[in-house]
């Protein structure tokens, strides 16, 4: 599930895993109606939401996950070896016996998710597993995801606002805005939807305040026209999108409109499509930002 | 899957789940240790107050007057079984709604009620902590009744004050639950626990006989498990008398017990409900 924040991707986990009862319709999970059979559903899964302020600080890895175990109602011995085979696992023993107040960010994130495997639950519920963490744990947490679903054959969920992250890791995409889902599809063929249409890239610093208005009043040819601003003091440039209609035909006009505003263009380039302009082309909103898509 | 779906209901499993929730509750007490300062001082400070106040009302610490209600001229043995027995009131009451509070807080209470276990048993587990808290400060208040106050307590009274400490905190656990779901709906149950605080003061026997009380305000005690349980731990200490005397006391709290606690599940399963449907469940 892909969408910006606030786009309902932790309300429906929330729904699926039965911690909010939907105002209507329902769900089936490995067989079972979320409204109708919520023990059953709790059973069959494993859930990563809220990360790593989830867990009892005061308390050990192995307290931890021995106590969560209780509650999936484990014969008490295949709970201790359970718990000892995932913190071996998420590389954790070593210091199973230490309170989670003494952990890196990335530590607690991976006893969560040890947490969610508990049980051996045939599907896991993952809302922004690797938010918040830095570049090595959310690779390693993204290697365990993988893992998960093709080395153990687990049917994941994966909720994200990181288009990579769904780009990388999931065969089947759902774009969600506003509580809708607005398509659903693998990654090649969502980004096929956008490939045949023509797809301009403009790096630059410094855009005019009101780029987007500016250009479409110069282009009415042009789909849509988004611009996505870069933290510029810090070096990232901006960038201006311009999807659909003739967009290519359209790139020296713009890049004139841009020099009269004072906009000094990096570089140009008719782009390969990602999973965000897809979900611009679908939603016209911009993806990463934070907060909602936020509307053209 | 290592659980299956007909193990949901095991007894071995539950007593699992309530055994593990204290476990859990334990160690968090024993990482904050200040508490145990509390423990120690406190029950000295609870019990002054009314020595001096004994002292300056009937210029000693027997009264004629009070035995007329009483049936013990003896003031403080009165008020030292009303503050021990009252101490359950005040860890039931701050005790569970907090920690469903707490749970929120931390963002685990999602966790909780992911799980597939009935979460009774979790309650259960959060309301025995609470006791066992409860207990450890009464066994101390008990000996220091003893060696300062003037209390008596005999091998054969035990067992008879230890069912009835035992009855009072099933009807506690009822109030309990019920903290626990005004908790999930309101997202504080202290304020509502505060007042109720003072309800058990004024309502029960903790300080005063009953029967000091208006006719009124003895019938609303009378709906408290509390007053029951004074009345019948103070007619064994005090008056030094026979169960078998009591036995109207008992059967009365063991009445209120089944009721508050039928009020507790059906109050937090319908709160429980009602902030999942509205998505405020989660929230703190």
């Amino acid at each position: 599930m892909l969408g910006p924040n606030g786009a309902g991707k932790t309300t429906l986990v929330k729904c699926l895993s039965t911690i909010l009862i939907p105002d209507e319709g329902t769900a089936i999970i490995n067989g079972f109606d979320i409204r109708k059979q919520t023990t059953l559903v709790r059973a069959s899964l494993g859930m990563v939401i809220g990360g790593e302020r989830t867990l009892y600080w005061k308390l050990t890895a192995r307290d931890n996950l021995l106590y969560f175990a209780s509650l999936y109602k484990m014969p008490r011995k295949k709970i201790k070896e359970r718990v000892d085979e995932l913190l071996g696992k998420m590389n954790l023993l070593d210091r199973a016996d230490e309170r989670l107040e003494d952990y890196s960010t990335g530590m607690r994130q991976k006893v969560a998710i040890a947490r969610a495997l508990l049980h051996d639950p045939s599907i896991l519920l993952l809302d922004e597993p690797t938010l918040g963490l830095d570049p090595t744990f959310s690779r390693q947490i993204r290697n365990q995801i993988r893992e998960l679903s093709k080395k153990e054959g687990k049917t994941v969920l994966l909720a994200t606002h990181y288009m990579e992250e769904a780009d990388e890791l999931c065969d089947r995409i759902a774009i969600i805005n506003e509580g809708k889902i607005v398509a659903a599809d693998t990654p090649d063929r969502l980004k096929a939807m956008v490939k045949e249409t023509e797809l301009v890239e403009v790096i630059c610093y410094n855009p005019p305040q009101n780029a987007e208005k500016y250009l479409e009043s110069l282009c009415p040819d042009v789909e849509i026209i988004t611009l996505v601003r870069g933290e510029e003091a810090k070096g990232t440039p901006s960038r201006i999108k311009l999807i659909g209609g003739n967009a290519e035909k359209r790139i020296g006009t713009v890049v004139d409109a841009l020099r009269k505003k004072n906009t000094q263009i990096i570089s140009l380039n008719i782009s390969v499509p990602t999973l965000e302009d897809v979900f611009i082309k679908l939603t016209g909103a911009k993806l990463t930002e934070g907060g909602r898509g936020t509307s053209q | 899957m290592i659980m299956r779906p007909s193990e949901t209901y095991s007894f071995r499993a539950n007593l699992l789940i309530i055994w593990s929730e204290v476990v859990k509750n334990v160690k968090f007490l024993l990482a904050y240790p200040v508490i145990f300062v509390f423990w120690t001082i406190f029950p000295f400070f609870w019990f002054i107050p009314f020595i001096f106040q004994g002292q300056a009302f009937v210029g000693g610490l027997q009264s004629a007057s009070f035995e007329q209600f009483a049936g013990t001229p003896d003031y403080i043995p009165f008020i030292v079984i009303g503050a021990i027995l009252n101490g359950y009131v005040l860890t039931s009451l701050y005790g569970v709604g907090e920690s469903i509070r707490r749970e929120a807080y931390r963002g685990t209470l999602d966790y909780l009620l992911s799980s597939p276990c009935n979460k009774a048993f979790i309650l259960i587990g959060k309301a025995m902590s609470e006791s066992i808290n409860g207990t450890m400060y009464a066994a101390i208040q008990f000996v220091v009744g003893i060696l300062f106050f003037g209390i008596e307590l005999t091998i054969d009274t035990i067992m008879p004050i230890v069912l009835i400490i035992f009855l009072l905190i099933l009807g506690l656990y009822g109030i309990s639950l019920m903290l626990a779901a005004v908790s999930l709906q309101f997202k504080q149950a202290h304020d509502l626990a505060h007042t109720l605080e003072y309800v058990f003061y004024v309502f029960t026997p903790v300080r005063y006989p009953l029967q000091s009380l208006p006719f009124w305000a003895q019938v609303l005690g009378k709906f408290l498990p509390l007053t029951y349980a004074l009345v019948a731990v103070r007619s064994i200490m005090l008056l030094k008398q026979d169960v078998l005397a009591i036995y109207q006391e008992i059967f009365l709290l063991l009445v209120v017990d089944i009721a508050l606690i039928f009020l507790g599940f059906y109050l937090f399963n319908w709160m429980e409900k009602r902030t999942k449907s509205s998505g405020t469940i989660s929230h703190y």
